[in-house]
């Protein structure tokens, strides 16, 4: 495998649900890979389908019913069609997974370091002690003091940091080259989310995994991610290197995430603006451009066409899934970035609404 | 947790002798049989009835007989004499506690064995139609009463009076230490009837718990870490999930050790459901007693182990 | 709880009921024995009457299933027909039955028969030599422990229930308490002599065919005797040919007997065959208590080897005549069940009320919910079938009389008495609730609900309770201080054939007892009736005693002292390879001592 191979692709991943209501089409059609050593942050509302496709990556969503197409590969290997024990094989050892709440993903009635052991030797044919004492060094690989005394501990006994540090050295276990982290700091205070993204950050750089970091918030990749992927109803509307994204987004909702979180940068007499409506119907979601429902700019032919995901003109490595004009996106988010509410940079930019006919 | 033993205990105690001075009033409001007449028989004189009143202790005050019986089972483990066979009740219960254990014991290992190997197939396989036919299946055991469920696998499986003879039939109880393969192919069909009802409700309740809790976050944990599937479900799954289900098994046992008569009837095993309930058919306070303090013993002592077994299972609960 | 017994239990009724039989019956007389019980039972079953006493196999293990326990297995204090299974396989009383009979009585323990001097105020009995006690006693019989036997009956920690009834004339007895009685002398070894205030010879000599005249070893038991209450049960030797398993100091409890679980008895090793009339072919006898009725009769109907020895379940009886017909006995003259309806308060004071009572119930549907006429007959007077005057007095269709010619209940009848009680409307209107207590358990239940509702056709309130069958005796019917008007589950099972001794004691106005346990449940006092069974019972020769007992049954028929539904008939099953043979005497039970396996 040459190194310009990545590590894993993802290729036109669709994940449907059959369900007494309907289909639902949890994820509908992404594409993105991700190198050795990088990260990539996938960002999106709860239900746009980021979760499901790392669940499917792992081959999590088999039991639950997923009708699952297209491909993912994983060095060159398919997973898709890989068999369960083929499966297992890849778990929590090529690739391991942190996930959102750490007190209810630990399971309460074994010890942490139990639970530790566990993960060693579902991959590793080694004694029980060996998988103890890799179980106390990585304990304090994580950060945990006193390890050899923390690991015969019941997770309950743990502050809540601590679990998503064990969480993430149980992760580890078995050294993955890819390592999913499902809203790894959702759950923990601010002080404690900034301790364990500084954490993964320095693990990756110890140990040269890849990273998926799966978000709500923009704020938190920010710092971490190398790409950045923009989900919105089980699709990529938006994905570029961190820095494109955070300083010439192209996407509507891309804006519309940028404005609903407090920046560091942002004034602090800038108001905060969520993204009006709720998020869209999986079984039935919109035609045309599902974001149209919620676009303040969207016009009558966006219900119509569907966008695909294409290069920005000019940024081949930037790509969008937007109906409007390259330079009408330009400006809207100039007069955005300079303060102004949607309305008003409707207003000034000069896109009028097409009368009905 | 010692301290808190400490205490539930010195509470058993008090319960029981609540229980015996409430057994101890309601033979007496209660119309039964006056024990000093039965003894006499019919057409007895009233000197020789009264006679028959002092020798056993019934002509003092209630207060007075109730003393001196707590004095016998405090001081002396005494439990008294059968008004009717003339046998110390402690010898009574002894030679009967055997076939009783026996029963529930084995019964409880049958029905918790079958329970989760129902209930958890149920669990995987939900809405399947192996689990609507187990599902279904249980609904029936449950309904079925444990008299006719014996008496149907005693005419279809009995050595003696069965249509396929296969199994030893009623009467044929020993006891474990004398011939244990004896006392284990008697006890088959019993197990049967025992665990049927029960192992059904265990079933229903093992699947509802294991379904719930195949939905938490640490079964997804579980599988993340690459762990077989069913590494999954019977360590991870059903270790979480099985403990409603002890807390009612510790009473389940409890209740069954004191009202098996049914089942022991009808395969004849000479056990205290049946002692207790031929006494109260021949007014037989002192067994009576006896046995309602041995049962109300059975579920104070059953929910103390229900509450250690917890703090042990579940690292989160301490008692203090 | 109890009200389990409905399915464990079917119809053990009257069983507990064992009667006292006053004094009367002749040692000779056996001729009619069997009157009227051939007619009153299907053809082709075998009966006690029809079976052969000899000719049996020796050895062998006979396995015995009942459902109930024994009650008392102290010879002392035993007076239930299980008990007396096992009592009259193990001791020796002075006098006993062939399984055959009703009435005629066989020297046991004693070597002859009694001498009655004195004009009936001395009986004398000499006894067997060679007799011996089992181990751990093993010593030769002697009359004292004849004596002593009869002298523990009073003491309080034995408490018999019946030696009131037949032994009050023996000098000093109605004071005694467990001590010497003066009217009980040993002249000899081998001679009992008993003295008594007046002239009740045939009483006391009758009353030795029960089981408490079975010698008893003072210097053994009275430590036992002692106890409160006596222990002597559970150390017991034996003198018949079986005894209680026991351990090396005498103890069957535990190893011989374990109550409500199970009995053995092995043979006595100092039993002489040459001193009995039991054959006694079987080794040992093994029996199992507690099973349930249902599954033991199937397992004796197809089992081996194997009886059951006390109340057959319904489905069973049907079943055992349908396809197991000659594994069936059936013994007639088993006991009888009727209402007793107090004669001496409330409305049933007045005759007509009692014969509209009688006219009105369904006697058919009250025996098709104790097993139809396979174990029924419908009762019509109160002698039984097989008793002595039987047939005088009306025989199985009964006296003529309108109230009692409509076994299936006829309102008219009913009606027309109740006018003649004036109420004219044909209906009781007399405004009284009256009291009805009945016992629990199927079939009393139903009888009891039938016998409510009959009296609710009449036009009468009633208050009824169901309880347990012990508790109806002796908290309600056998208290002559509650009144209760109607008693629907009482019955009455003798223990000779003799027509006093299914009368007197349930009829006789003279031995309601006021503050004891009382049988006469009816309070039936007609002095007419009274005088003549004082009359009869003074009467010595069998024919005349037929003739007058007869008689005082027509009384009591034309009086609707009580109202009759059932004359029982016990039904008793065997594996095909046992050889069973049934006792007459006691209500059907198999005879250990007689029964062998083929």
């Amino acid at each position: 495998m040459s190194a310009a191979e990545p590590l894993l692709r993802v290729e036109d991943l669709r994940v449907d649900f059959p369900t007494e209501d309907g289909v639902v089409h949890a994820v509908d059609g992404i594409t993105y890979e991700i190198y050795h050593g990088r990260t990539l942050g996938i960002v999106g509302e709860s239900g746009s389908g980021k979760t499901v496709s790392s669940l499917t990556t792992l081959g999590l969503t088999r039991g639950q019913g997923a009708r699952v197409s297209g491909r993912i590969l994983f060095e060159g290997r398919d997973l898709v069609g890989l068999s369960e024990a083929e499966m297992r094989g890849i778990r929590g050892n090529d690739i391991a997974m942190v996930f959102q709440d750490p007190l209810s993903s630990l399971h309460p009635f074994f010890k942490v370091g139990a639970q530790l052991i566990e993960a060693v030797r579902a991959h590793q044919d080694v004694s029980k002690a060996k998988a103890r004492a890799r179980a106390v060094e990585l304990l304090g690989l994580v950060g945990i003091p006193d390890p050899s005394r923390r690991v015969d501990q019941f997770p309950h006994e743990f502050s809540g940091g601590m679990r998503q540090r064990a969480m993430i050295a149980m992760a580890l276990a078995n050294e993955p080259k890819l390592l999913i982290a499902d809203e790894p700091t959702t759950a923990l205070d601010v002080t404690v989310q900034a301790q364990i993204l500084a954490l993964m950050e320095q693990l990756q750089r110890e140990l040269g995994m890849a990273i998926v970091i799966i978000t709500h918030d923009l704020g938190v990749v920010a710092e971490l991610a190398d790409d950045i992927a923009v989900m919105y109803a089980g699709r990529i509307v938006e994905a570029a290197s961190a820095e494109l994204l955070f300083s010439q987004p192209q996407h509507p909702y891309t804006w519309g995430l940028l404005k609903s979180i407090p920046t560091l940068e942002g004034s602090r007499t800038e108001p905060l603006v969520p993204i009006s409506g709720a998020p869209p119907s999986l079984i039935n979601p919109p035609s045309g451009c599902h974001f149209h429902p919620r676009c303040p700019y969207a016009q009558p032919e966006h219900a119509r066409v569907d966008p695909r995901l294409e290069p920005v003109p000019g940024e081949p490595s930037h790509h969008v899934a937007c109906l409007l004009e390259a330079d009408v996106r330009r400006r809207l988010w100039a007069q955005l970035h300079a303060g102004r509410v949607p309305e008003e940079a409707l207003a000034a930019v000069g896109v009028e609404e097409e009368p009905p006919r | 947790m010692t301290r808190y033993i400490i205490r539930r205990l010195l509470w058993g105690v008090a319960l029981l002798i609540i229980v015996s001075a409430l057994t101890f009033v309601m033979f007496r409001i209660l119309p039964t049989g006056d024990p000093a007449k039965l003894r006499a028989g019919r057409l007895q004189n009233p000197k020789i009835i009264a006679e028959i009143r002092n020798n056993l202790g019934l002509d003092k005050p209630l207060l007075t007989q109730f003393w001196l019986y707590m004095k016998g089972i405090f001081l002396h483990f005494d439990l008294g004499f059968s008004y009717y066979s003339n046998a110390p009740v402690k010898e009574l219960i002894s030679t009967r506690l055997p076939a009783t254990l026996s029963l529930v014991f084995g019964g409880a290992v049958v029905w918790l064995t079958a329970g989760l190997a129902v209930g958890i197939v149920s669990a995987r396989r939900a809405r399947s139609r192996l689990d609507r036919v187990s599902m279904g299946g249980a609904l029936v055991l449950v309904s079925a009463p444990e008299y006719w469920l014996g008496l149907i696998l005693l005419y279809v499986f009995a050595a003696d009076i069965g249509q396929v003879r296969i199994f030893p039939g009623a009467g044929s109880y020993v006891g474990l230490t004398g011939a244990p393969v004896k006392w284990l192919t008697a006890m088959i069909l019993p197990w049967l009837v025992v665990a049927a009802g029960t192992a059904a409700v265990y079933a229903r309740l093992i699947r509802g718990s294991l379904i719930e809790t195949m939905s938490e976050d640490y079964i997804r944990t579980a599988r993340a870490k690459g762990l077989s599937e069913r590494r999954v479900v019977l360590r991870h799954g059903v270790r979480a999930a099985i403990n409603p289900v002890l807390t009612i098994l510790g009473l389940d046992i409890a209740a069954l050790l004191g009202s098996s008569v049914l089942v022991e009837t009808v395969f004849d095993i000479p056990g205290i459901g049946r002692l207790n309930f031929d006494a109260i058919n021949h007014s037989d306070f002192p067994i009576v007693q006896g046995t309602v303090l041995l049962a109300a013993l059975f579920v104070v002592v059953a929910n103390i182990l229900v509450d250690i077994a917890y703090a042990y299972l579940d690292p989160r609960v301490r008692y203090s | 709880m109890r009200s389990l017994r409905t399915i464990l239990l079917v119809g053990l009724a009257g069983v507990l009921v064992l009667a006292l039989a006053a004094c009367g019956a002749s040692k000779t007389s056996s001729s009619s024995s069997g009157a009227g019980a051939s007619s009153a039972v299907a053809a082709g079953i075998q009966t006690p009457a029809t079976e052969s006493l000899t000719g049996g196999k020796k050895g062998g293990t006979l396995t015995v299933l009942n459902h109930e326990d024994f009650e008392h297995i102290d010879p002392g204090q035993s007076y239930f027909s299980i008990d007396y299974e096992a009592v009259y396989a193990t001791q020796r009383p002075l006098y006993s039955y062939k399984p055959n009979t009703f009435s005629e009585v066989t020297p046991d323990m004693a070597e002859s028969a009694p001498q009655i001097t004195d004009g009936g105020k001395l009986v004398t009995v000499k006894i067997r030599h060679g007799v011996h006690f089992s181990p751990p006693v093993n010593r030769e019989v002697t009359s004292a422990d004849v004596a002593y036997a009869i002298e523990r009956a009073a003491n309080s920690n034995v408490a018999n229930p019946y030696y009131m009834g037949y032994f009050s004339a023996v000098e000093g007895m109605p004071k005694a308490s467990g001590g010497p009685i003066p009217g009980i002398t040993t002249p000899d070894k081998y001679t009992i002599e008993f003295h008594l205030t007046e002239p009740a010879g045939e009483i006391v000599a009758n009353a030795l065919v029960l089981p408490m005249s079975a010698a008893v070893p003072p210097e053994y038991a009275k430590k036992y005797d002692a106890e409160k209450p006596s222990e002597y049960g559970n150390h017991q030797v034996a003198t018949g040919p079986y005894m209680f398993k026991a351990d090396s100091s005498g103890k069957v409890l535990g190893t011989g007997y374990q109550p409500g679980k199970s009995a053995t008895l092995v043979r006595n090793p100092n039993w002489d065959a040459s001193t009995d009339h039991r054959p006694a072919y079987l080794d040992q006898i093994e029996v199992k208590i507690g099973g349930d009725t249902e599954v033991i009769g199937r397992q004796v109907l197809e089992g081996s080897h194997i009886v059951q020895d006390d109340t057959v379940a319904q489905p069973i009886v049907k079943l055992a005549y349908e396809k197991y017909r000659d594994q069936l006995l059936i013994s007639p003259g088993s006991g009888d069940h009727y209402m007793a309806v107090n004669n001496s308060y409330g409305p049933f004071t007045d005759v007509n009320l009692r014969k509209a009572f009688w006219a009105a119930l369904d006697r058919e549907a009250m025996n098709k919910a104790r097993g139809g006429s396979l174990v029924t007959n419908v009762m019509t007077h109160f002698l039984y079938p097989g008793m002595p005057g039987f047939e005088k007095a009306g025989g199985l269709a009964g006296p003529k009389v309108d109230y009692n010619e409509h076994p299936r209940g006829d309102m008219a009848v009913a009606e027309k008495y109740m006018k003649l009680a004036g109420y004219p409307s044909g209906k009781y209107t007399g405004g009284k609730t009256i009291q009805v207590v009945g016992s629990t358990g199927n079939p009393n239940a139903q009888n009891a609900e039938i016998a409510n509702q009959t009296l609710k056709n009449m036009g009468f309130k009633t208050k009824f309770n169901l309880v347990d069958q012990s508790v109806m005796y002796s908290k309600y019917c056998g208290v002559v201080s509650e009144k209760i008007d109607v008693c629907p589950n009482v019955g009455w099972i003798s223990d000779f054939g003799d027509g006093q001794a299914v009368l007197d004691v349930p009829f006789n106005g003279k031995l309601i007892v006021k503050n004891g346990t009382n049988a006469n449940w009816g309070l039936v006092d007609h002095p007419k009736i009274n005088a003549a069974m004082a009359a009869a019972e003074k009467l010595v020769g069998a024919g005349a005693r037929e003739d007058a007992w007869a008689k005082i049954d027509e009384e009591l028929v034309a009086e609707a002292v009580a109202i009759p539904y059932d004359w029982d008939k016990q039904a008793a099953i065997r594996a095909k390879d046992v050889l069973g043979v049934g006792d007459q005497w006691n209500i059907g039970s198999w005879d250990f001592n007689y029964t062998s396996l083929k």
